[in-house]
């Protein structure tokens, strides 16, 4: 199907319901719809004609165009194609129908639009607060552009002692609170399991400790060129994969592209990342279970990796080498050799914890048949990255959307037909061994060129868009830039693959004994055993049980043994 | 008394360290637990990463202070037996790093608790931890000594009595 396709068929549903249509590339489309059509056409999207929930974004349009604009932004992979479905509302009545209902991916993105943006989604199941800090005052959203930057509200004002409105505990279970502090983890996060024994009935999470605001950042104190550097700290794991999809974004929105070495450069950097995040989520994988020694070797083997980055980069992450039109530092001729000999080793030495591994019965028969999450299950929740793969489905943005040199070398795309815990394990670890195949090969046919553009306009005009995907190591994460004035962005959105990840975290511990919990959160690769504290509380008996960290990485541990025992 | 002598006496045997995520991009955190890993290898110092602050003698902060964390840190300060110590990982905890003007961002680590010890970097080198640590309890020397500016030099700028910095050309840059 063809952008123009796509369009006659939603007109012709639709009618004049479709306002406009805009379409920067013919892969890259925005529909206006109709306020009142939003939810029939993100269903007719979603339902008929396949497309994949990947995020809201909404625009403090006010001054330009006097409204609210929401934009919600889909992807055809088999058509590698995106569609943006944009809805203006007007600012004294900020509502729009919810289309959580029908589009069950849209559950974070919609009670995000209203904590940012103050734009209610009405009808959505669930609209508790998700980004904003308990303390912070009602009514107060931080991306409209009235709310001066730096004027922010004192901690400890009206809302002091707010606290978190937790989902009250089903009939009959107990409650398990763990976090918020967790040992390795990207963000502190708070889960409650509500549980009846060993068996987890239900849970809810309170997350976003650790949001910084960097979109409010970047339409309101950055510069096009600063946000490369910002972006990359998103992530101090994966923070190449935001500075690069924020670059090929912007470079879209103003029309230019990255010279052919650069966009090798971009491709051999976040393969060298991946590389390094993958071995670090095995060894932290290998420790929640109870076998150290994994830990031990798979940080030992990703260490010459780290210092290859600095030898190329200057630093061994946040590497700094992104810029709109560009990199800024080449991986030069007398590096090359060495870049390969390292890769040579961790191949090597990376095989031989796979084999380890995969051989490893007792390691088979912890993982497999937990955290069960079937295909169309996946589907429905749009997970993405490992996590989509191990349940069978071959998404992978460098394939489905190619960015960098992707297009010229496709990676193979894995995938593990179990949709368990052992799968994602699988999947991880057979990337980790095509992505250095990806790096031989991309060394050998990378170009000899200039490695910054030299079109870059001067100006930039403003309402010119970008959106992009960037096959992150834990999944896709999308960057959506809207051009505006003071040469920064009008809206810079940001999504990153755990976000997408984590709403399906009830499904998957759904009915798992509490020992399965870290295994099966480790799996999506976010975050684990809980830190600060365990409280188990029976909900029959009242009775109030304190337990610290250890008791749950015990518990953990303990069905290792079990399997090792028998 | 220095510091170090007396931290010696405090501290005599093995430091527990609790690491504490406020906010952090993850990037300092991965580098602490590297810090443990084969190459740096902390234990053989008898630096030991534990679970529990209750556990702890040292808490180890990275990232910049957001408003939800406050309250969480604050009991996890509580919650670590005395004497303790706080160590600032990376750019962030020493004073907010780039995020320091955020809506949802304190500050620094020192915004929620009484730092002692400042480790910047983004991230810092795992080198750089592991010598911060030392330094800290006098296991090694200090390499540099701590620069004092003082206000009168800034006065006699403003009266023109001494030059004011010039701009140089970086060499290789000049015509």
């Amino acid at each position: 199907m063809t952008s123009v396709e796509l369009i006659g068929k939603l007109r012709e549903k639709f009618g004049a319901a479709i306002q406009d249509v805009c379409e920067l590339t013919p892969s890259k489309v925005r529909v206006e719809v109709a306020p009142a059509s939003v939810v029939p056409v993100c269903e007719a999207l979603y339902r008929d004609l396949g497309a994949r929930f990947l995020i809201t974004a909404g625009i403090d349009s006010r001054a330009v165009r006097g409204c609210f604009d929401v934009d919600h932004i889909f992807s055809l992979d088999p058509d590698k194609m995106f569609v943006i479905v944009r809805a203006s509302v007007p600012p004294e009545r900020a509502t729009l129908d919810s289309i959580t209902p029908r589009v069950p991916a849209a559950f974070w993105a919609e009670r995000e639009l209203y904590d940012v943006l103050g734009v209610k989604a009405e009808g959505h199941p669930d609209p508790r607060r998700l980004i904003m800090p308990d303390d912070w005052p009602e009514g107060l959203f931080p991306l409209r552009k009235d709310v001066k930057y730096g004027d922010w509200p004192a901690v400890g004002g009206e809302n002091a002692d707010a606290s978190y409105p937790w989902k009250p505990a089903p009939e009959g279970t107990s409650t398990v609170v763990v976090g918020p502090f967790f040992p390795v983890l990207e963000e502190p996060a708070q889960l409650r399991l509500y549980v009846d024994g060993e068996r987890v009935v239900d849970c809810d999470y309170r997350g976003f400790y650790s949001h910084r605001g960097i979109e409010k950042m970047g339409d309101s104190a950055l510069t096009y060129n600063e946000i490369p550097f910002v972006a990359e700290r998103i992530c101090g794991i994966c923070g190449f994969i935001h500075s690069s999809c924020y670059c090929e974004t912007a470079e879209e929105a103003m029309g230019i592209r990255a010279p052919r070495r650069a966009r090798y450069i971009r491709s051999l950097m976040l393969e060298v990342e991946r590389i390094h995040s993958h071995l670090l989520w095995l060894g932290i994988a290998g420790h929640i279970i109870g076998f150290d020694t994994v830990l031990m070797q798979a940080w030992r083997v990703r260490e010459p990796i780290m210092w290859l980055c600095e030898k190329i980069t200057g630093n061994r992450k946040t590497y700094g080498m992104n810029l709109v039109g560009g990199v800024r530092r080449d991986i030069p001729k007398e590096v090359q050799p060495e870049l390969l000999e390292v890769v040579d080793k961790i191949e090597k030495e990376t095989v031989a914890i796979v084999n380890a591994v995969i051989g490893d019965t007792v390691l088979k028969a912890r993982l497999s048949g937990v955290g069960m999450l079937p295909e169309e299950k996946a589907k429905e929740l749009a997970v993405v990255g490992p996590t989509v793969r191990g349940s069978n489905l071959p998404l992978d943005a460098r394939v489905d959307h190619p960015y960098a040199a992707y297009d010229e070398i496709p990676p193979k795309v894995i995938t593990h037909p179990d949709c368990d815990n052992w799968a994602r394990v699988v999947v991880r670890l057979e990337e980790t061994i095509e992505s250095i195949r990806w790096i031989r090969e991309g060394l050998k046919q990378m170009p000899d060129g200039p490695i910054m553009a030299s079109d870059i306009p001067e100006d930039i005009p403003p309402e010119q868009w970008g959106v992009f995907v960037v096959e992150a190591p834990r999944g896709e994460a999308i960057h959506y830039v809207v051009t505006g004035g003071d040469n920064r962005p009008a809206r810079w959105r940001v999504r990153a693959p755990t976000y997408q990840n984590l709403q399906a975290l009830p499904y998957l511990i759904e009915q798992e004994t509490i020992a399965d919990v870290p295994i099966t959160l480790g799996s999506m690769d976010p975050c684990f055993s809980c830190t600060e504290r365990t409280e188990i509380i029976n909900v029959r008996s009242g009775e109030s049980k304190v337990l610290d960290q250890q008791e749950l990485l015990r518990l953990s541990r303990e069905a290792t043994e079990r399997l090792r025992g028998r | 008394m220095a510091i170090s002598d007396a931290l010696k006496k405090l501290f005599p045997k093995s430091l527990w360290v609790y690491h504490v995520n406020v906010g952090a991009c993850n990037g300092c955190d991965i580098e602490v637990i590297n810090v443990l890993t084969p190459y740096y290898d902390a234990e053989r110092f008898g630096i030991k990463l534990v679970s529990s602050p209750r556990h702890a003698d040292v808490l180890l902060v990275c990232g910049p202070v957001t408003r939800q964390v406050l309250p969480s840190v604050k009991r996890v300060y509580e919650a670590t037996p005395s004497p303790k110590l706080v160590f600032a990982i990376g750019s962030c905890a020493c004073g907010g790093g780039i995020w320091h003007d955020s809506y949802n961002i304190l500050g620094g680590a020192d915004k929620a608790l009484p730092v002692d010890y400042y480790i910047p970097g983004c991230p810092p080198r795992p080198e750089a931890i592991l010598y911060g640590v030392a330094v800290a309890l006098g296991l090694a020397p200090k390499k540099a000594a701590p620069v004092h500016t003082k206000q009168k030099f800034l006065e006699m700028l403003e009266k023109g009595e001494v030059p004011g910095p010039q701009l140089v050309a970086p060499p290789g840059d000049s015509e």
